[in-house]
């Protein structure tokens, strides 16, 4: 461990964090400009209090987003003050309940991970439901959790290499017969969660029969892809930057980080076609100093304008039903939470992941390194 | 070959060095004969070391020529110069052996094992080290360190032996065993000895022949005697031994002696450092200088051997300070234009000892009296 | 050499301890402390027993993972040695260029991974400077793959671990009399063979103490393996990270256990070497 902090000052995740919020930054500022954002005016006094509330986050583009979209409001509107970090991370949860030193109220994980560390103890407080807001569906809704953020995990390629040809699904990411070129999958090296539905997907398996996951199918079927991916990706900025240096014609990649790539003019599109459907949560560490803090901001974060704000900032959709109403028609275009895009997606189970990542996990190793 | 001897002859010519243009070496010339011990004997900075590393190939000369056996080795790198060298601070090998360290320059000749052990034990023999061959050297005292050097430069059989301050390093008593431990090797091996060294001492002791180095320039070349008996110049008469100079006026020449007048009274002096005395003119102001062991007070009971018979300078003085010394005393003297001098006397029960403001008359050799 | 050094080193001479003091009772608590904790979890978690350690011989990914590291770690050391050596001479053999070449030499330190990281990603990539070069040269046809590889993983590693492989070497050559190469040269020895016999054998000290460094740093290179490397590279520090990832901490700590282990192994196996250890504790002055 020592080690490899004599090559850099920050953890891993944190550079390679910096590495996509350096390509990203310039060009998503002009999109966050754009016109006036709906605005909350007033919020029930239960939301209110005083004090502070320390959030973990995933840091970047995406933590300034969040600044504007409802840590600045809800400082205002709450009386209560808000400190965000970078560098969310459920092992560090797992630290500090364990060593009873709780430095973060709240963290920005999915809920995969709450999950899975709750499997192994108790980490997590419960979420005090009386104060959610009635849009959020009962789907957004765990007992240790409340998610926050609605994203997908995508195909995306290169428009200038198919001569017009779109790929449509993953039988076409795996064809590369018709789409020639190198291809990037996510990879395990740093906790990532193997993309076994899409490979599922690939081997013809209709999308509502993906899970339960038939392990032994999908690693016949990344058998087949195994030597056209150059990269097994761990963190969102990579694929981005394999398009954009056409290292790779096509990737999966998160949706969000698209748009950065578009704004700076490579030419390169999203095929959300049999995509999945992810969400971040916030989970409450067991013993957060300000954890009645932390929920009063949890519900405020949710509340149908902030979602709207969000969403508005970068291409993520929103958990409320209420907040489609503050979107501009073409903006929800592009948001994994509109209803064209959201009937195209597959559901992300968690429920199945938390049961199988381990063993999925040490048996992707073992098939890549074969 | 021109050298018919075992050791090899070596003439420079002409030789320069600069460093940014500021001259270490300023145009030496000088003819060393076969099996001869030249000793390069200067201050530091006069540019004896520069010039040995010409000799070697470690420097390249600015300009000039150095031939060795009649052949220029100027554009010769040093491993092919074929010359023995023993350093300053010994440098030998850390990683090596003793044995090792002699047997490099045979390996690098390509000798055979055998062979190599045959001439490593000899050479070992020959600088009294026998059986030191497995140790290393830095298990040797500093006396032994520099016999493993010297063996190790001679051990390949060269014509040429170069020695910058070899014994520098190492303690007076030492010194002086290695000093006659050097002359003898020289005097079996039969090859040629150049020895840089700032001590005139050492340099008197072993040379054949020295040239004394000042400013980049030789400024004399000679036997150990010549030097000290005729100075050509100023510089050498002060940096060879202790001198006494006289400030004196040209009043005449008498054939190849030149009559100059000093402090009232007129002194008679050789001048070996000129061609001939001619180019002198009446009147001129000139310098004389003569060693203080060849004064003598000209009233005392004691004569030196060279006195008798021979011609006699004499000039009255003043004793300013008198030291006893044991073997001999020393007496400061004055002369009347408030010269200052020396005089040294074998002691002796049987001669007076002069007293401090005493006047007395001193008189010495015309021999030992030199224009310089 | 220095007599008297070895003599201050007499147990009588406590000054030496009581300067250390400060430093080690903070490594103490801020390392040791932390590592013995971590190796704990390795025998304690989830239940006190041996049993990570007594997997791991049947561990095949554990297995190609660390021989992988190693593979990885001895071509890195080779890669900086030949190429470092050079430098090192270079370095200390020129006066006026010198301080040049060592801040060409130390620049790596003071660039940022992810500055260093585009930049390999410029050079390397398919469409690099590197491949457009060799392209419009007419060398190629098809631009190589370089970026995301092995290659490209050693190439980066060899150029961040540089430093530490040319500065121990270039501090033993410094510490050669230069007379020894005259010496040597003056007894008939060419060039080469003054190296060869003289200047590599006096500078071995310099080069064990590269070598180990190199080597143990690259044993837990982590960053860069995973942004420039291959498809099928994982390192030991990554099974590490993503086995922390997947909250098996005591898998995690065994590997951990397993990299320190082999680090100490290769530490110790230098030290005894004859003359090697005497020349470490030389060269700490």
């Amino acid at each position: 461990m020592r080690r490899y902090r004599l090559n850099s000052p920050f953890g891993r995740r944190t550079a390679l964090g910096l590495l996509g919020a350096g390509l990203a930054a310039p060009f998503i500022r002009p999109a966050a400009a754009q016109a006036a954002w709906p605005e909350v005016t007033s919020i029930p006094d239960a939301l209110k209090g005083t004090g502070e509330v320390r959030i973990a986050t995933f840091g970047g583009t995406m933590q300034e987003t969040q600044q504007k979209a409802y840590f600045e409001p809800f400082e205002k509107l709450s009386g209560i003050k808000v400190r965000a970090f970078p560098g969310s991370d459920p092992t560090k949860v797992k630290a500090m309940v364990e060593t009873g030193n709780v430095e973060w109220d709240m963290a920005q994980l999915s809920r995969g991970s709450i999950m899975n560390l709750q499997k192994h103890g108790d980490y997590f407080e419960k979420i005090d439901y009386d104060l959610v807001d009635s849009g959020v569906d009962a789907a957004y809704r765990f007992e240790y959790g409340l998610e926050m953020l609605v994203w997908a995990q995508v195909l995306a390629y290169r428009t200038d290499t198919f001569k017009g040809a779109v790929p449509k699904g993953w039988a076409d990411f795996w064809d590369t017969k018709k789409f020639p070129g190198d291809r990037a999958m996510v990879g395990t090296s740093a906790g990532g969660w193997p993309e076994m539905e899409f490979a599922l997907m690939a081997a013809g398996v209709p999308p509502e029969k993906v899970y339960p996951i038939d392990i032994d199918k999908a690693f016949e079927s990344y058998d087949k892809i195994k030597k056209d991916v150059v990269k097994w990706w761990d963190t969102g900025a990579v694929p981005i930057q394999l398009l954009t240096d056409r290292e790779v014609v096509m990737t999966t990649v998160w949706n969000g980080r698209m748009a950065a790539l578009q704004a700076a003019g490579v030419p390169g599109a999203i095929s959300w076609s049999q995509g999945l459907l992810k969400r971040d949560a916030w989970g409450i560490p067991k013993g957060a100093k300000n954890k009645v803090n932390a929920m009063k901001f949890a519900a405020y974060s949710t509340m149908a304008i902030p979602q709207a704000r969000v969403a508005l900032g970068i291409p993520y959709g929103s958990v409320n039903n209420k907040s489609n109403e503050y979107i501009p028609a073409e903006r929800l275009q592009v948001l994994p939470s509109a209803p064209a895009i959201k009937a195209q997606l597959v559901n992300y189970n968690y429920d199945w992941w938390i049961d199988n990542r381990e063993a999925v996990v040490n048996r992707f190793n073992k098939w890549l390194l074969s | 070959m021109a050298g018919a001897g075992r050791g090899a002859s070596v003439s420079l010519t002409d030789l320069e060095k600069s460093y940014d243009r500021v001259a270490a070496v300023a145009g030496v010339s000088l003819d060393i004969r076969s099996g001869e011990f030249l000793t390069l004997l200067g201050p530091s900075g006069s540019g004896k070391t520069t010039t040995l590393m010409m000799i070697a190939g470690f420097e390249m000369p600015t300009a000039g020529d150095i031939a060795i056996d009649a052949k220029s080795v100027v554009a010769m790198p040093p491993y092919r110069r074929n010359i023995g060298m023993v350093f300053q601070n010994y440098a030998l090998f850390p990683h090596l052996t003793v044995a090792e360290n002699i047997g490099f320059p045979l390996k690098q000749r390509g000798v055979a094992k055998a062979e190599r052990a045959k001439l490593v034990g000899e050479a070992l023999e020959l600088v009294h080290l026998p059986g030191y061959g497995e140790r290393y050297p830095r298990q040797l005292s500093g006396g032994q360190q520099q016999r493993v050097a010297l063996a190790r430069a001679i051990v390949f059989k060269p014509r040429l032996l170069l020695m910058d301050e070899p014994l520098g390093a190492l303690d007076k008593q030492l010194r002086e065993n290695l000093q006659l431990e050097m002359r003898r090797l020289h005097a079996d091996l039969g090859i040629t000895f150049i020895y840089v060294t700032h001590d005139q001492e050492e340099a008197l002791t072993m040379s054949d022949r020295i040239a004394v180095m000042n400013e980049g320039l030789v400024a004399q070349v000679g036997r150990p005697e010549d030097l000290y008996d005729r100075p050509s110049s100023r510089f050498v008469a002060g940096f060879i031994g202790e001198s006494n100079f006289l400030p004196a006026i040209v009043r005449g020449i008498e054939d190849d002696v030149v009559v100059a007048e000093c402090d009232g009274a007129l002194l008679r002096a050789l001048c070996p450092g000129r061609m001939s005395p001619s180019p002198l003119a009446a009147g001129e102001k000139v310098m004389l200088t003569t060693r203080p062991e060849r004064l003598r007070f000209a009233d005392g009971a004691w004569h030196s051997p060279s006195s008798s018979g021979a011609p006699q300078n004499r000039l009255s003085v003043t004793v300013t300070e008198a030291v006893f010394a044991g073997e001999r005393c020393r007496y400061m003297l004055q002369a009347g234009d408030g010269t200052a001098m020396v005089l040294k006397e074998p002691s002796s029960a049987a001669i007076r000892r002069r007293a401090v403001g005493e006047q007395a008359e001193i008189a010495w050799s015309v021999a030992d009296t030199i224009l310089v | 050499m220095n007599m008297s050094g070895r003599d201050a080193r007499g147990p009588k001479n406590l000054v030496p301890l009581l300067l250390a003091a400060p430093l080690l009772l903070f490594m103490l608590a801020f390392y040791a402390l932390p590592v013995v904790t971590m190796l704990m979890r390795s025998v304690s978690d989830p239940a006190w027993s041996l049993s990570h350690y007594a997997a791991l011989p049947d561990d095949a990914v554990f297995q190609k993972v660390f021989l992988n590291t190693l593979y990885t770690s001895v071509i890195v050391t080779l890669g900086t040695l030949l190429l470092g050596y050079p430098v090192a001479l270079a370095l200390v053999r020129t006066r006026r260029w010198a301080p040049v070449i060592l801040i060409l030499i130390l620049l790596p330190f003071w660039t940022s991974v992810l500055v260093r990281s585009y930049a390999w990603m410029v050079l390397m990539g398919r469409h690099g400077l590197i491949n457009e070069a060799l392209l419009a040269a007419g060398l190629l046809e098809r631009p190589l793959r370089i970026l995301n590889t092995p290659l490209a993983t050693q190439i980066a590693m060899i150029h961040i671990l540089l430093p530490y492989m040319i500065l121990p070497i270039a501090n033993a050559l410094r510490q050669i009399d230069p007379s020894l190469a005259r010496a040597a040269s003056g007894l008939g020895a060419t060039p080469w063979r003054t190296f060869r016999q003289v200047i590599l054998p006096l500078s071995m000290p310099g080069v064990a103490a590269g070598v180990l460094l190199v080597f143990v740093l690259a044993l837990g290179f982590y960053i860069t393996p995973a942004m420039v490397g291959g498809p099928r590279e994982i390192t030991l520090s990554m099974l590490i990270a993503q086995q922390v990832d997947q909250l098996n901490w005591g898998y995690a700590a065994t590997l951990s256990a397993v990299l320190l282990a082999t680090a100490l192994a290769i530490i110790a196996a230098c030290y005894r070497l004859p003359g090697i250890g005497n020349a470490f504790r030389m060269n700490t002055r």
